[in-house]
């Protein structure tokens, strides 16, 4: 139903005419695409509107205000922090109502408890360049340096850094949720005026619920409020240096530094990052993929395809890079010890240092996910896997043999398994596939690649990360439940009856396949009659 | 499959250009922003905490995307494929942008997209399809074409900021382009900037019949009107046989290297003549010991880059290729990313000033925040320049300074302005005023 006057002159009276409009101009401005993470595809074709009319509050308390006005009135909405998570994050039905939450970009450190408490409109490089002001740290999620921090952590929220400071549902010490109903519901430490604080409230683990395992992309409500937890860094400034676009952290190296090695083999690679975490010493632990080192070397798109064009399958088969950053916490001479243990665990493993420049371009500040797109201009991180560090690299060469099916229209990467690193100091392993493509080509294969990765996940029996959100949860659920799809269903219509908040999500990747002529050979699954086609 | 690929695919190339006459040169670019932002947050290795996070004023006061650069690439985009028409909003949306490059820089930091270019070609599109310019901007027209200059002022009174003492030369290498505000309304930054030349043994001329540079006209989106600008003034200063030409406006500056050359389809060396703007000069003077700063001027002072000097003021070069696959270009495209702006000179005579303390605010360089003037805004948006204006002087509050100085007068009347409206115990200055400061004995 179209916002009527009466209801936009309502919703109006609770942000003032300056934060609301719904002027044409004003909504293309939230477009979901053609360009941006996962777009170009046939999901942001499809499944994508722009929205009817748009609303910046600036409060939890306006935010509530809305959300019972929407409720009250059959208006779909969605939360919107920064648009960036592609069309997942945009309105998939007409005439829905975007409440963009950026003015709310709140931030509180607590010094005494350690841990800082932010609005859904703040991201991640001035809370990061605040905590080392502060002799903390947390992490910068592989989403970006400009991703919203809540909208990260309960959605995806890890980084090389996840080796040291852990999985991101345990860095969230308490949340604020305005829930689809506009009922506020605080949990953890925002529960608890001044007592000590705790991950858990009493009862089921709702922010778990929230998060689900990649999070629920604001069908459950809007996060309003979150508490971060941060981690002991060490004391020396790390000063920016360079002139956009060749910036760079200039790292104090006697207690900080990035080293790098190769190895000769993957069993090597695996074997020196569990030791690594064994021996609980670095602050981060990973191999990349080669092509971000094409990036990272590039001047610019061209120069990056004349760099690329330079590997083959068998450079890249051989390409076994462990990178480490050492941080010393407490002194140099912690960081003097851990330099030692890591050169005796190179040593085993036949590792050879190479030249590693003292700088950090990404992940400690500024995690540089916008590069992704610069040699070809269509980018999703199509899986990620948390396993054990046996398993999680086994993960990328199975999507890389998948991938072989639909290249073109993907990139050539030759084989590229992907990004995996250590989580937890080695008790678990982390594995990414990314793939790339021109969004001007063809891009129904890219659509069916996505698909065709969960039927391989199924099969292979990997727990991926993007299971809901990211797949028809009719295939996936009964796989991985069997009954996971009804449980997941279940807190959807508890929480959110009428589901007004972001529909169809989570049953969009199913409505997608119903609404794709494309994909519909690959149906080969049992869903709802009544589904929304 | 994929094992017998070559790693370039076939595509067929289409042929495209920088013209900004032609919004479809810039449909790739604007069908390829992802939302990062990257054009309204300070770049994040500088970033500075959770204060003074962006550098695209439009954004940081309108809120909503459409004002960001990643809305108006939308809008852009949309308009150019014939979705969406103009209306009040749309040129609300357009003009009420400083154009200050912020958004460029921070675009090319990772994905090299052409955002400057686009939105000036955007301005183009609505003149051209008769909506634009802003009222406000169509007086600003009018006075150019009837007096030759902004202000509508008489032409005789061009040259009244000549005072005793300062006598520009019959012939010279150098010609001081003086420009419409210095010499109409800041008559101090064209005397200071004379006494420089003079302190540094250089003479120079003027124009034998100073015409405005067009910097409105070009940036509302007039195009014609502004080629035929910059044509005549290239073609007059050709006839006086000026090796350089100098500026002391930043807009002007601008539109001397980097517009002119893009509106007549020649690159920046072809002029004919050099640009400099008195800073590049004035620092090569002082580093070669030609002008020497020796009074002192005790003072905790900031410095302001001005867009126009320090990130959009890379030379032009003309360029057409193909576009193919992976939106790969052909030949190589030598991209303007602000990283060769006039960022140190202007920080190094000020450093050189004996009692100067320099200190910077957490937004410089390329991350700066716009004074909210340019490009049309204080003309059309009065009330948007004035709050650009302020939110940059919480920053100069912020670091505890109490001069701020820039180097275009537009700058320093934006300020100034908001010094006086918000009665703020600051002094705002033309770094041309703090140089003759220092060398007057």
């Amino acid at each position: 139903m179209a916002i009527s006057k009466e209801i936009y002159k309502t919703l109006e009276s609770v942000v003032g005419p300056e934060f609301i409009s719904d002027d044409p101009v004003i909504c293309e401005g939230y477009r979901s695409g053609p360009g941006g993470y996962e777009n170009g595809l046939g999901y942001e074709r499809v499944m994508t509107k722009i929205a009817g009319c748009v609303i910046l509050p600036k409060t939890t308390e306006e935010v509530q205000r809305i959300v019972k006005i929407c409720y009250r009135n059959d208006i779909p909405y969605v939360p919107y922090s920064t648009g960036f998570y592609g069309p997942r994050s945009h309105p998939h039905v007409e005439d829905a109502l975007l409440i963009d939450l950026k003015r709310m970009n709140d931030f509180i450190l607590d010094e005494k408890h350690f841990y800082v408490e932010v609005g859904p409109g703040m991201i991640y490089s001035p809370i990061q360049e605040e905590c080392m002001k502060h002799g903390a740290y947390v992490v910068i999620g592989g989403g970006g340096a400009q991703a919203s921090a809540i909208a990260n952590l309960i959605g995806d929220g890890w980084s090389p850094l996840s080796h040291r400071i852990g999985l991101p549902h345990r860095r969230i010490l308490g949340t604020e949720v305005v829930m689809p109903d506009g009922e506020i519901l605080r949990m953890g430490s925002l529960a608890q005026g001044d007592d000590a604080f705790w991950g858990e409230g009493p009862g089921p683990d709702l922010r778990g619920l929230l998060r689900g395992y990649t999070g629920l992309r604001g069908c459950l409500g809007i996060v309003t409020r979150m508490a971060i937890k941060t981690l002991p860094f060490q004391p020396e400034r790390l000063e920016p240096t360079g002139i956009s676009p060749n910036t760079a952290l200039l790292l104090p190296e006697k207690r900080i530094k990035w080293m790098n090695f190769t190895v000769p083999s993957k069993e090597a690679q695996v074997t020196a990052m569990k030791n690594i975490g064994h021996a609980e010493i670095a602050g981060a632990v990973t191999k990349v993929p080669l092509f971000w080192r094409a990036i990272a070397k590039a001047e610019c798109k061209e120069d990056f395809w004349d760099i690329w064009s330079q590997e083959n399958a068998d450079t890249v088969a051989n390409f076994f890079i462990v990178r480490v950053l050492l941080i010393g916490f407490t002194s140099e001479e912690q960081m003097e010890y851990d330099e030692r243990v890591l050169m005796d665990i190179m040593t085993e493993v036949g590792g050879i240092s190479r030249r590693t420049k003292p700088t950090d371009e990404s992940w400690i500040k500024n995690a540089d996910s916008a590069g992704m797109w610069l040699m070809c201009g269509g980018y999703v991180s199509v899986d990620y896997v948390i396993e054990t560090m046996s398993q999680a690299p086994e993960h990328g060469p199975s999507y890389a043999e998948l991938k072989k099916k639909y290249t073109p229209p993907l990139m050539p990467d030759y084989g590229d398994p992907g990004w995996f690193q250590s989580f937890e100091l080695g008790h678990q392993g982390y594995s990414e596939f990314l793939v790339y493509w021109d969004q001007d080509d063809n891009t129904d294969p890219v659509d069916q690649f996505y698909l065709d990765t969960s039927k391989m996940n199924i099969k292979n029996r990997f727990y991926t990360s993007l299971l809901g959100p990211h797949q028809p949860l009719y295939l996936t659920g009964p796989k991985y439940g069997p009954n996971y799809h009804e449980f997941l269903l279940k807190v959807k219509n508890e929480f959110d009856p009428k589901w007004k908040s972001h529909p169809p999500v989570p049953l969009a990747h199913d409505v997608f396949v119903e609404r794709a002529p494309w994909m519909h050979h690959m149906k080969d699954w049992e869903s709802p009659a009544d589904l929304d086609k | 499959m994929a094992d017998k690929q070559h790693v370039r695919y076939y595509k067929p190339k289409t042929d495209f250009g920088l013209d900004i006459n032609d919004i479809q040169n810039f449909v790739y670019d604007m069908s390829r922003c992802i939302k990062c932002k990257g054009c309204t947050w300070v770049e994040h290795t500088y970033m500075p905490g959770s204060k003074f996070m962006t550098r695209c004023p439009s954004a940081e006061k309108f809120q909503f995307d459409a004002y960001g650069a990643y809305g108006k690439m939308r809008i852009g985009h949309a308009m150019a494929e014939g979705l969406l028409d103009w209306n009040a909003k749309a040129l609300e949306v357009v003009y009420a942008c400083t154009l200050c490059g912020a958004c460029d820089v921070g675009c090319k930091r990772n994905l090299d997209l052409e955002i400057e270019l686009s939105l000036e070609s955007l301005r183009v599109k609505a003149v051209k399809d008769g909506v634009g310019p802003m009222p406000a901007h169509k007086k600003i027209a009018d006075n150019i074409a009837r007096t030759h200059n902004m202000y509508g002022s008489p032409k005789e009174n061009r040259t009244a900021w000549i005072t005793e003492g300062i006598k520009p030369a019959e012939q010279a290498e150098v010609l001081y382009f003086v420009g419409c505000t210095a010499s109409y309304v800041n008559n101090e930054i064209a005397q200071s900037t004379a006494k420089i030349l003079k302190a540094a043994g250089t003479d120079f001329m003027l124009m034998p019949e100073e015409w405005c540079c067009g910097n409105t006209l070009f940036s509302v989106g007039m195009i014609d009107e502004a080629t035929a600008l910059a044509q005549r003034n290239v073609d007059e200063v050709r006839k006086t046989g000026a090796k350089t030409l100098l500026t002391s406006c930043a807009e002007g500056y601008r539109m001397w290297k980097v517009d002119y050359p893009k509106l007549l389809n020649i690159s920046t060396e072809a002029l004919g003549f050099q640009v400099h703007h008195h800073v590049e000069y004035a620092d090569e003077m002082i580093k070669n010991g030609a002008l020497k700063m020796t009074r002192p001027f005790e003072t905790r002072m900031t410095y302001h880059d001005s867009c126009s000097l320090s990130r959009l003021s890379e030379p032009w070069t003309p360029y057409e290729g193909k576009r193919g696959w992976m939106g790969c270009v052909e030949p190589r495209l030598k991209r303007r990313r602000g990283t060769n702006g006039i960022y140190s000179q202007p920080r190094d005579i000020l450093k050189a000033i004996p009692g100067v303390q320099l200190v910077e605010m957490p937004r410089m360089r390329e991350n700066a925040f716009c004074c909210g003037a340019g490009r049309g805004v204080k003309e059309a948006f009065p009330d948007f320049a004035n709050w650009a204006a302020r939110h940059r002087l919480e920053e100069v509050k912020e670091i505890g300074t109490e001069t701020l100085v820039s180097a275009c007068p537009w700058c320093k009347n934006n300020f100034t302005q908001a010094v006086k409206a918000g009665r703020d115990d600051m002094q705002v200055l033309d770094i041309s005023e703090v140089i003759c400061a220092s060398i007057e004995g």
